[in-house]
């Protein structure tokens, strides 16, 4: 299904004509417990030809550097804005897979994005849940998308 | 009389990129409202004359499909064109929203000059 390649198409899309931020994606992280380090984190639950939730994880500098780039001001601390500009890029990369996977008559609906952020903080989700990290680079540091799924 | 733009999304970070692309997009509206939600834009739309209204569609409280059905059935509102911007841009979401009156979608990620495109034959 190709979820990987998915996730980097349709984030390099959005990074190149909406935030206008230079980014690259590294290679997927292995299968099995990861600890990102972020300080902030936006999710998005999709339901349909399979469920899965999708989240954008990010260092502080990095959640910053881009809601700044989005909103097209700096930003000091993590607030509302900032939560609300990865919740929307949570929500456009959901809305990316949807429209892949609609090519593939995969249909997937999507739910309304909501985001954290704490110094210390886990996501926990079922066990049996497959599971894709991407990293992005930008200039400012690495962020990452992750997807956790389950196969109907 | 100069024209006014609604901007509807429950997203404050969207409505400042829709509102942004505009003006990179070289469409100069006088007055840009914003809405948060289909409600609001409702109320906004009874308050103030708008030539145009651009909203999305996944939101919370009243969702873009909802507003355009109220929309739709309110005589003093009903033909002020709205363009849906969204990540949602199925065919059959997009041609719901054209049964209730949207003039156009655009999707998400957008560029200015795609706004240019949809928006500039209706104003």
């Amino acid at each position: 299904m190709e979820f990987a390649k998915k996730i980097v198409e349709t984030t390099e899309e959005i990074f190149n004509t909406m935030i206008f931020m230079e980014i690259s994606a590294d290679a997927p992280l292995e299968q099995g417990k990861q600890a990102l380090g972020c300080h902030i984190s936006a999710m998005i639950g999709l339901t349909g030809g399979f469920s899965a939730m999708l989240g954008i994880h990010c260092p502080e500098a990095i959640g910053l550097a881009i809601s700044g780039a989005m909103l097209g001001m700096e930003i000091e601390e993590i607030d509302a804005d900032v939560k609300d500009a990865l919740g929307e890029i949570a929500n456009m990369v959901a809305g990316g897979l949807k429209e892949r996977f609609a090519a593939e008559n995969i249909d997937l609906e999507l739910a309304i994005p909501t985001a954290i952020s704490g110094k210390s903080y886990t996501i926990a989700s079922s066990t049996r849940s497959n599971r894709v990290i991407i990293p992005f680079s930008i200039e400012q540091g690495q962020f990452f998308i992750e997807m956790k799924y389950n196969l109907n | 009389m100069g024209k006014t733009v609604l901007i509807v999304d429950d997203s404050n970070t969207m409505r400042k990129i829709v509102s942004r692309s505009l003006r990179q997009a070289g469409i100069d509206f006088d007055q840009i409202l914003e809405a948060g939600d289909g409600q609001e834009a409702l109320d906004v739309l009874a308050a103030n004359k708008v030539d145009v209204v651009l909203s999305d569609i996944n939101m919370p409280n009243m969702t873009g499909l909802e507003f355009l059905k109220a929309k739709a059935e309110d005589n003093a509102i009903k033909d002020i064109p709205v363009i849906m911007i969204s990540t949602e841009t199925g065919a059959d979401i997009i041609d719901e929203a054209k049964s209730y009156g949207a003039k156009g979608a655009i999707k998400k990620p957008f560029t200015p000059d795609l706004i240019n495109e949809t928006l500039g034959p209706l104003l």
